[in-house]
């Protein structure tokens, strides 16, 4: 079997940044940039096709799309980040204490994340929105916590990679403290880690956020996300074809950026270690 | 029977091919100009040429990134990626085996061409039982049906001296030792009754007693089937014992070749006679006259008179893990500022003894006095704090593990430092300075990766890390195994000179002879648990009086330079206290 | 070209072979392994239906809105409450609950007052036959594309592979699902883009009818299998076995076969083990989106009705499929790969 090298070109990695840009962009000052209040209902002007006063037309209740769609931006990406966020809290450190601190920890706490992992993902997000009052935050604390698994394995792989080295073997004979010896050897080598799942856990945040709003779970209507926006152009697709493309794209595409963008940063991790193989 | 190589006219080939004396039966394997580059157009093998006549033995020695294992690769068409032959060829019989295809390969791979490599156990597979693997290559060369093909494999085990080849059979490559599984990989490698057999580093991981046994069984092979043996080592011994012809190469290039015993009695080049001397210089060649015996050069300071109560006392220390007894009753001590060497091979639990005097393993029973401390009654806080007061320091086998790979040097030497936490930051840069310049290494690498540095380099470093705090005692564990011959020299000096113009004693653990031979002032030689003999150094090697150290002894390659066995024990800082 | 004439063989002598203490060993060491397995998964079996029941206490949630209606009284929820046991302790109703699910008995629900196992029971089949379908499909081609980028790795066919891997992984359930339906229901018009027919009844349209939402399903499992595999696979092939298995002359195919794929693959198929909650927590958006009564569809609207015994039956029910699946996904890692039993 013969290997012929592949190219390296990083070109999906300028994409990804390039759309993230725009993301930012739309979060940032989507409401501001949106021609029309997202909310204002029109009944004389419903439906419509692309205009020169609504890019994206009107929905059924004669709201501008493309305002929506901006204002959506905020809400699904805010949520989606705030799980991650959620996720890390409650995942790195166990982890880290898994390694470091006694076996009864490290078995019980091994226990509780495989049972979150036994959990069914969306079914689960589902329920705990819905059964615990249905809105935006319960969404995100349930997503949140679904995920931490994710960091949890991933901060308690990258310690364990380190923990049983010679050079930490080293630190110990000299008389270092554990605080010590993860402070300087070992959280150089879990935050790149955790890093890359960060941006891989976005990515996966936002499908699932997605999915719930799709389904009009965590949400409350007249509210635009981009999972509603996506289930509403569904109903209304006799009259406007072309209407799902929008916010479907706007989501995948966010949803790829994200996922390059963690593949970009494990290729950077792990290259200075085949250096030195 | 094949004709004796003596017949053949050997000479190294440049790119230019010599015509061979007409008398000489033709080769069986021909390299020619053969350049091998990376996709950089750097060359890392240049303009190699020379014949394996069939039926001899070819040794090539060199130290690593000569390119010896690159040349095998490269004739079996195993090299890595991004590498490829940029000119030259090479033939095997008549086949051209540079433009060679699948088809061609695998009529040629394990049926006429095959090797065996270091490491043995990595290069089975570890998710089936070894005989399966050896039943796989008879089926796959030679075409035999399942029954006969377990048959034959059981033969072969045992003829490789597996004599329990019933239970090895079934076993998994990690239920094997070291020599157990190269045995296997050799009967792998002849089942098929190939022509050309290469041995790359073959020996090179194993203890000097399994080593002298695989050596043995290469060269029994060799002359029950006639093979043509390509022994490939940096030990100049390994290959002067087994081999007729020896090269020697350097940095990419051919250096000297010849006959072994031409080459070695009588070398041309510098770079051979380095290797030689230095073999020497750190080698066990011991005679049985004591009185025979080298006399300090000129200009060495003898060692400080030791002070009366030993600086480590170690008594009836018993170590277990689980129930496996691991140390049975060790009695030890260690003077100021002397060196003691701890001989001991896979599995004798001398690395069990360094981890004991500093608490990583709990003994059942025995004492462990520092001075007057009894370092086995430790536990937590007292344990750490004796830890931090440096006295004793700990030095591992393989440096790229034992440093910080996201550290630079400066950072890791110093964390001793650190880790009293009352230093000012210009107070520790100047220690850290003190020490690189100590083991002499250039102070400016402080701000270096380790991966930046060579191995030797990387070794010096770590011995700063554990110098810049004024240890009284280092222990070190295997410290020049991982090194190649001229680095090994550079750290065995170093020891030297910190024992004697530092007075830091030292305990040496290792399971080569050579290396202990060269710097321990005294020596304890660890079989199964247990001390069976100790002395000085000189005294040791040159008359042992139990068994196993004989056998070791015996097991030693030796040098075969022409020159009679002298009385060569290392030539520094032997003395007679 | 002759060995030695080495001592007959046991065997040959017609004495017994003296091999079984290592067979016995081996044995112990796979029962042993077992044994570790079942350690993991009771426990966590155990915390995991305690996190679903928790879900459901926290909730707050009772059927007394259901069964009083908006004339509810305090004292009548109450004593409604107290009536379904729901004001003990969290513990005696856990194990309470748990008691009933051992012997089968999931409770009833608090919407129509049906068995919860009965309603398990009629949608199991459905869900089952999707995730089951979905599952072959994902790897069956997940395999061939990720053996296929390995074996011609740097071709076209390599990066066509890499390129789809990386979109399909962004696209969400519910965009391919919605992707497919455009495709082949009302573009092409092959498919049904709704509703169910049970295999016993019309075996061709049961297959018409889940085709689409399996494939859904499937695309995740593809995508993520091939790249697993793909990286496994190729950072095996530079281990020193490999070389040693060519160097013995063994062909490329069986090189691959028998010694490549059965120790790199051990990464990818602990990553099946994970994706198989996800294909059953995704197959609601299919249901959803196909109308099918399925466990996933039954278990959101009860979420949303605040029907708690169903939403925790069902949940229930796909914690045993994924730990039965995880246990089988292990023991045949464990048996591929003997050095990772000794590891554990």
């Amino acid at each position: 079997m013969r290997v012929r090298p592949r190219p390296d070109t990083g070109l999906p990695i300028r994409i990804a940044f390039l759309i993230l840009g725009i993301v930012a962009t739309l979060v940032l000052a989507g409401p501001y940039l949106a021609p029309h209040d997202p909310l204002a209902q029109n009944p004389y002007a419903l439906l419509q096709w692309p205009s020169q006063d609504h890019w994206l037309g009107t929905d059924a209740f004669g709201r501008d799309v493309l305002s929506r769609l901006l204002a959506g931006s905020r809400v699904s990406i805010l949520a989606s980040l705030l799980s991650v966020a959620i996720g890390l809290l409650f995942g790195v450190v166990p982890g880290l204490a898994s390694v470091f601190l006694n076996r009864h920890f490290e078995w019980l706490s091994l226990r509780l994340i495989d049972a979150l992992m036994t959990l069914p993902f969306l079914v689960f997000a589902i329920a705990m929105t819905a059964m615990l009052g249905n809105g935006l935050v319960q969404a995100m604390f349930a997503v949140g916590i679904l995920i931490t698994p994710a960091f949890y394995r991933v901060s308690r792989a990258a310690a364990l990679s380190v923990v049983n080295s010679d050079y930490i073997e080293a630190a110990r004979l000299m008389g270092a403290s554990t605080f010590f010896i993860i402070r300087r050897h070992v959280l150089s080598k879990v935050l790149p880690a955790v890093a890359v799942t960060t941006a891989a856990m976005a990515g996966a945040c936002l499908s699932i956020v997605a999915s719930l709003t799709f389904l009009g779970i965590g949400v409350v209507p007249p509210e635009p996300t981009w999972g509603g926006l996506l289930a509403t152009d569904l109903t209304t697709l006799y009259e406007r074809p072309f209407g799902p493309f929008a916010p479907g794209l706007l989501i995948v595409a966010t949803v790829w950026a994200l996922n390059a963008l963690a593949d970009g940063l494990r290729d950077r991790i792990t290259q200075p270690q085949e250096a030195q193989a | 029977m094949n004709s004796p190589a003596t017949v053949v006219n050997f000479e190294p080939r440049g790119g230019r091919r010599e015509l061979a004396a007409p008398h000489s039966p033709p080769a069986l394997l021909t390299v020619e100009g053969l350049t091998i580059a990376d996709r950089q157009g750097r060359k890392l093998v240049r303009d190699v040429g020379f014949d394996v006549p069939l039926g001899g033995t070819i040794g090539i020695v060199g130290e690593s990134g000569s390119g010896k294992s690159l040349t095998c690769r490269a004739v079996l068409g195993l090299l890595p990626a991004g590498l490829e032959v940029a000119s030259g060829s090479i033939r095997y019989r008549n086949t051209d085996l540079l433009g060679l295809g699948e088809r061609g390969w695998r009529k040629l791979r394990g049926v006429e061409l095959s090797a065996v490599f270091q490491d043995p156990a990595s290069y089975l597979n570890p998710s089936i039982p070894v005989g399966r693997q050896l039943t796989e290559a008879l089926r796959s060369t030679l075409g035999l049906d399942k029954r006969a093909a377990s048959e034959r494999a059981f033969h072969l085990l045992r003829s490789v001296g597996l004599a329990d080849a019933e239970t090895v059979y079934r076993q998994y490559p990690f239920e094997l030792s070291g020599g157990m599984a190269q045995r296997v990989l050799i009967a792998i490698a002849v089942s098929a009754g190939p022509q050309l057999l290469i041995a790359d580093e073959a020996t090179t991981a194993l203890d000097a007693t399994v080593q002298a046994e695989v050596l043995d069984l290469l060269d029994r092979l060799r002359r029950a089937q006639g093979l043509t043996l390509i022994l490939v080592s940096h030990d100049l011994a390994v290959v002067s014992q087994v081999c007729d012809h020896v090269i020697v190469m350097r940095d990419g290039a051919i250096v000297e070749a010849g006959p072994a015993a031409r080459v070695l009695g009588r070398p041309d080049h510098a770079y051979t006679r380095s290797l030689i001397d230095n073999h020497h210089r750190y080698g066990v060649e011991a005679s049985g006259n004591p009185e025979e015996r080298v006399a300090p050069l000129p200009g060495i300071t003898p060692a400080p008179t030791p002070a009366p109560v030993p600086l480590l006392q170690i008594r009836n220390l018993r170590a277990a893990y689980g129930n496996r007894a691991v140390l049975d009753g060790i009695d030890l001590h260690v003077e100021r500022g002397e060196i003691l060497g701890v001989i001991g091979e896979t599995g004798s639990g001398k690395t069990t003894i360094l981890r004991s005097i500093l608490g990583l393993v709990t003994p059942e029973t025995g004492s462990i006095n520092l001075e007057d401390q009894d370092l086995t009654l430790l536990r937590g806080k007292e344990l750490r704090a004796f830890r931090r007061s440096a006295k004793v320091q700990y030095v591992f086998q393989d440096p790229l593990r034992s440093l910080d790979p996201d550290l630079p040097l400066g950072v890791s030497i110093g964390e001793g430092l650190d880790l009293t936490g009352r230093i000012l930051p210009w107070q520790r840069d100047t220690r850290v300075i003190e020490a690189l310049q100590a083991v002499g290494l250039d102070p400016a690498l402080a701000g270096r990766l380790p991966r930046d540095l060579s191995g030797g380099q990387r070794q010096r470093a770590v011995l700063a890390r554990a110098l810049v705090l004024n240890p009284a005692l280092l222990l070190m564990d295997e410290p020049v195994s991982a090194l190649d011959s001229v680095n090994r020299i550079h750290v065995l000096q170093l020891m030297r000179q910190l024992a004697e113009e530092r007075g830091i004693a030292q305990i040496f653990i290792s399971h080569d002879l050579g290396s202990i031979a060269g710097v321990a002032d005294r020596v304890a030689v660890l079989h199964q648990g247990q001390i069976v003999e100790t002395g000085k150094a000189a005294a040791v090697l040159a008359c042992p009086t139990h068994p196993y150290t004989r056998r070791l002894l015996e097991s030693m390659p030796r040098l075969q330079d022409g020159h009679a066995a002298a009385p060569h024990l290392a030539t520094f800082g032997i003395q007679e206290k | 070209m002759t060995l030695a004439s080495p001592v007959l063989t046991p065997r040959e002598a017609g004495l017994p072979s003296p091999a079984p203490a290592i067979r016995r060993k081996h044995w112990i060491s796979r029962l042993r392994f077992l044994g570790s397995l079942l350690a993991i998964i009771i426990p966590v079996f155990l915390l995991a239906t305690f996190i679903t029941f928790l879900l459901g206490y926290a909730s707050g949630l009772d059927p007394a809105a259901g069964i009083a209606g908006d004339a509810a009284t305090p004292e009548m929820i109450a004593r409604i409450r107290a009536d379904y046991g729901l004001d003990r302790p969290v513990l005696i109703q856990y194990l309470d609950w748990m008691g009933g699910i051992v012997r089968g008995d999931f409770g009833t629900s608090w919407f129509n007052g049906v068995p919860v196992t009965q309603l398990i029971l009629q949608r199991l089949p459905i869900s089952l036959s999707v995730a089951s379908a979905a599952l072959l499909i994902g790897v069956t081609i997940g395999s061939l594309l990720g053996i296929g980028a390995t074996v011609w790795r740097g071709s076209l066919f390599d990066r066509c592979v890499t390129i789809f891997a990386s979109i399909a992984s962004a696209l969400p359930p519910f965009v391919v699902t919605i992707g497919l339906i455009l495709i082949f229901s009302l573009w092409l018009n092959l498919l049904p883009s709704a509703g169910y027919i049970p295999f016993s009844e019309d075996p061709g349209g049961w297959l018409r009818i889940i085709a689409i939402p399996a494939m859904a399903l499937s695309v995740d499992i593809i995508a993520d299998l091939a790249r697993q595999l793909r990286t496994g696979l190729v950072a095996t092939l530079s281990e020193n076995y490999v070389t040693g298995a060519i160097v013995r002359g063994l062909s490329p195919r069986r090189v691959l076969f028998v010694h490549v794929l059965r120790n790199g693959a051990g990464p990818a198929l602990s990553m099946l083990a994970l994706r198989v909650p996800m294909l059953i927590g995704g197959a609601v958006v299919t249901e959803s989106i196909f109308t099918m009564p399925g466990l996933g569809k039954m278990a959101a609207d009860s979420a949303l009705r605040g029907d708690v015994p169903v939403v925790q039956g069902t949940l229930v029910v796909s914690i045993l499929l994924v730990l039965l699946c995880s246990l089988v996904i292990n023991l045949l890692l464990g048996m591929l790969q003997p050095a990772a039993r000794r590891r554990n």
